[in-house]
């Protein structure tokens, strides 16, 4: 008895650690606010930040930290993400809280139209410091996802000395008809890779890359059945869609371009009339967390969490050079570039 | 006295007049509502200015006012015509062979056929990049190392490569169009030809095609406006190949921010088309009596080809090659391989592809039912719609039932994407809200293939001479009764057919789903549109091949439960 006494005790103790440490906020007010979402029980997000596999292992995250609330979501390209929010608007239905584009003038357009509603995240001090300033002085909306455009190539096809170490080796005539890029008409990563080079290199830059007749998809991602299907052998590419592949064990790799990998910020923002107001502001400090950016890394998709390091075999972002074009640079320039692609290449 | 009498006059009346008029006039405002209303709101909108929305030609200026624009046009013009011969080529021989020849190996044939008209036309794409991919393509690589030379012959990324791709996907519609046409004709009129003295070649030149012209003329045009208003193979095909359709053009005013109404005014040419082409279709008909169901008894008798026989088989063989069999064994690949880049190789070979589609994730599961269920559901709406109104028309029971049978076939020409938007437009505000629910889906479907549905139902009603009918009214039956003793059973292979024909495209509907589906209604042409262009094509073929068989198993059943002379016809016939 002397002796249960005390391991009855400790063990109780460690029980009530247990229990605290569990239900330790992961921010202030975490408690109530998930009351109140579970009384909503279910939030709809319309996503176009990464792929669906992604997307739904988020939401599986989010159904496993907040037991009882059912996340859906629909995940397409920024377009038809935002032309089905129009149309929800539109016809006043109120289908989803919390919207993901990757196209920035989105967010303009929604401020201006008064679709959003301010929320500050209780995590933000998470939020690696760089993207910060990315995020809206109003609250309205929050960088929550983080991805780059970079080099890649065919390991099969190229070896890693051969493979362009630099932006301006596609324009090398000996990758001529094999070099593989996305269509900025229809991809908000594409779009503003292009705004980003024509900065760098001016449009020069697509006239001498035309020359090299490139092979040109819709979305960036589809540079990565280019590569594995042996029809290009480098390209202009995205950074988790190419090593997800890679992790499967398809012949593909990835170089950080020395005059720097494009980074995309991608922010996020909930609707006013969101049928689940608590679910979406509890949602939205899921997106910052640390579960959530570990299932996004496991993905390899970069982390927004600054506590969150990426797996082996991919740079963390803050060792990768980066670059990438300013608010007022992608909005003017999207519209613009488009047009000029269309004349340059002829669709 | 009088009132009496008259009450029972009004009785007599009642009690003779045709019943059937009221569901006549049911459906008929049934069409109106699923056709002119979104196709309504199609045209206002393509007057009405996108901010003020006040009356405006501005969007006919937009429109046609770039060369690109009407440079897309123009080829999308000539993937329809190429399109539609290269169905003719591919699809009437092969219906004729299994129709009326002794050439073996149909069962297989008819397999294939059926195989490659379940095949989604943007799996297909996939899957022909990797067959005919200019640097990498298994056909050219093996070119290469057959004859040494340094590069292959076929390049995908062309009009012909975009061609031969949309006619592999679309030659279906030809073959069934053509076959129930051949399967009606007796070996009696053949006979008499051959008696007179004509040859084989001579008699089915001259004898048996002309009596297949309506439904190969109807075929040619549905495969014309099929391809013309395709958005998945082309956005994978043509834009690599630098160059624009319709519907790619499409997609460009739907950019943010989108120009929907400029949209609506570049689509009302195509309407025009449908117009003039079926009009053209109806006068080159009308000149001539085709029917030939007349219930007069006729055997068919098989063609005996002799030799020919197998270069017949060949033929098949080589255009079902094309269209089933070389990409399924590209997709099949890729969906039992760990990596597809790696190539083919024992230690790349898992199911776990299949395992995680199937039983890990919970969407899929949710989207395979929902795509049978809709695609079962809309197929059983349009063609009871469809015959219906074909009915009418051809036995003339309402006045101006011509137009009717345009209204059938208009929403052919619109292209899924913006019939979705239609739809959209009209069943998102009151009084029909159904966005949000499995109807907007089910009866955009219905709306989307009733003029398959139609094409079908109208050449079935039309076979049938009417005269069969008329002696069971003169006999003093009723209406019903000579649709339901007569008509019906006349009209059931057709129709099973036919529901095939409308099931099989409902399954694979893609555009307009990807615009009215919800997170509870979302079916798997949506998830393997997300994976075409996410590089994941392990995922995306492990659901494709799902798709396919499940869809094979489906038809295959319902072939059985419709009858069994279906499946004896292919086999013995």
């Amino acid at each position: 008895m002397s002796i249960a006494r005390p391991t009855f005790l400790a063990v109780l103790v460690a029980a009530v650690l247990l229990a605290l440490g569990s239900s330790v906020s992961a921010f202030e007010g975490e408690g109530p606010l998930y009351e109140a979402a579970k009384k909503e029980g279910a939030l709809t997000w319309y996503t176009a930040h990464y792929n669906s596999d992604t997307a739904a292992a988020v939401c599986a995250g989010f159904e496993k930290k907040y037991a009882g609330i059912k996340c859906n979501y629909i995940r397409t390209t920024a377009q038809v993400a935002y032309q089905r929010l129009a149309q929800d608007q539109k016809a006043g239905i109120a289908a989803a809280s919390v919207i993901s584009s990757t196209d920035i003038g989105h967010y303009g357009r929604m401020k201006k139209d008064g679709w959003l509603v301010a929320y500050r995240p209780k995590s933000l001090s998470d939020l690696i410091d760089a993207f910060k300033p990315f995020n809206d002085p109003e609250d309205m909306y929050v960088i929550t996802a983080a991805g780059l455009v970079l080099l890649t190539y065919n390991t099969s096809l190229v070896s890693a000395a051969d493979a362009p170490k630099k932006w301006t080796d596609l324009l090398d005539p000996k990758w001529k008809g094999k070099v593989s890029i996305g269509h900025p008409g229809f991809s908000g990563y594409v779009g503003t890779w292009v705004v980003q080079m024509r900065k760098l290199y001016g449009w020069d830059y697509f006239k001498k890359l035309e020359l090299n007749k490139p092979r040109i998809g819709r979305s960036i991602n589809d540079t990565v059945t280019m590569l594995n299907a042996k029809e290009s052998w480098v390209a202009a590419g995205p950074s988790a869609t190419t090593l997800q592949s890679r992790d499967k064990g398809n012949p593909v790799a990835v170089v950080y371009p020395e005059d720097g990998a494009l980074l995309m910020i991608s922010p996020s923002g909930i609707l006013k009339n969101a049928p689940a107001p608590n679910a979406a502001r509890l949602f939205m400090e899921y997106l910052l967390s640390k579960e959530c950016n570990e299932i996004m890394v496991k993905l390899r998709n970069d982390s927004v969490n600054k506590h969150v390091q990426p797996l082996p075999g991919a740079k963390s972002l803050a060792d990768v050079k980066t670059i990438r074009p300013t608010y007022e640079e992608i909005l003017k320039g999207i519209p613009e570039v488009k047009e000029q692609f269309r004349d340059t290449f002829g669709i | 006295m009088s009132t009496a009498a008259e009450a029972r006059s009004y009785r007599l009346r009642w009690r003779h007049l045709d019943k059937s008029l009221f569901v006549w006039v049911l459906l008929i405002g049934v069409l109106l509502v699923l056709v002119i209303n979104p196709l309504a709101r199609l045209l206002w909108a393509s007057f009405q200015d996108g901010e003020t929305g006040a009356l405006t030609l501005g969007n006919y200026a937009v429109a046609y006012g770039r060369w690109r624009y009407l440079e897309a046009l123009g080829n999308s013009l000539v993937l329809g015509v190429a399109v539609a011969a290269l169905c003719t080529v591919f699809g009437v021989p092969m219906a004729w062979a299994v129709s009326r020849t002794d050439m073996p190996g149909k069962g297989l044939v008819w397999a294939a056929i059926l195989g490659t008209f379940i095949m989604p036309s943007y799996l297909g794409a996939v899957a022909w990049i990797l067959l005919a991919g200019p640097n990498a393509g298994w056909l050219n690589r093996a070119w290469m190392a057959l004859t040494g030379t340094a590069a292959g012959p076929l390049d995908v990324y062309t009009m012909s490569g975009l061609v031969l791709i949309v006619a592999c996907y679309s030659f279906p519609y030809m073959f069934v169009f053509t076959r129930s046409a051949l399967d009606l004709i007796s070996s009696e009129m053949e006979e008499a030809a051959a008696t007179l003295g004509a040859g084989v070649v001579r008699t089915t030149l001259r004898v048996t095609l002309p009596l297949t012209l309506p439904a190969i003329l109807g075929a040619f045009i549905v495969e014309f406006l099929e391809a013309i208003a395709l958005f998945g193979a082309p956005a994978l095909i043509a834009l690599p190949g630098r160059f624009q359709v319709m519907t790619t053009m499409l997609w460009q005013f739907f950019e943010f921010p989108p120009k929907v109404e400029v949209a609506a005014a570049y689509a009302m040419p195509l309407l025009v088309i449908t117009v003039v082409l079926f009009w053209l279709q109806r006068r080159i008909i009308a000149r001539k009596g085709f029917v030939a169901l007349t219930g007069k008894g006729g055997e068919r008798r098989p063609l005996r080809l002799g030799a020919w026989r197998w270069p017949m088989l060949g033929y098949c063989l080589f255009v079902t090659s094309l269209s089933f069999f070389l990409p399924m064994l590209v997709v099949l690949h890729a969906a039992f391989a760990k990596a597809w880049g790696r190539g083919v190789a024992l230690d790349n070979v898992t199911l776990h592809n299949l395992k995680f589609v199937l039983f890990d994730q919970s969407t899929t599961q949710a989207a395979t039912i929902h795509t049978f269920v809709y695609g079962g559901t809309s197929a059983a709406f349009a063609l009871g719609l469809a015959l219906a109104i074909a009915y009418i028309v051809h036995r003339r029971l309402v006045p101006f039932g011509g137009t009717l049978s345009y209204i059938a076939m208009a929403p052919f020409v619109i292209p899924g994407i913006v019939l979705a938007i239609g739809f959209y437009a009209a069943y998102t505000t009151r009084p029909l809200v159904l966005y949000g629910t499995a109807w907007i889906l089910i009866l955009a479907f219905t709306t989307r293939f009733l003029p398959i549905a139609y094409a079908n139902s109208d050449a079935a009603i039309r076979s049938v001479n009417p005269e069969l009918e008329d002696a069971v009214r003169i006999l003093g039956g009723s209406r019903r009764l000579a649709m339901r003793r007569v008509l019906a059973p006349l009209l059931k292979r057709g129709l099973a057919g036919a529901f095939i024909l409308v099931f099989i495209p409902a399954t694979r509907e893609l555009s307009s789903a990807i615009f009215l589906y919800t997170t509870g209604t979302q079916v798997l042409s949506v998830l393997l549109f997300d994976k075409s262009d996410e590089g994941n094509f392990e995922i995306l073929s492990s659901i494709g091949l799902i798709l396919v068989v499940i869809t094979v198993v489906l038809v295959m059943l319902g072939f059985r439960l419709v009858g069994r002379d279906f499946m004896l016809k292919r086999t013995t016939a």
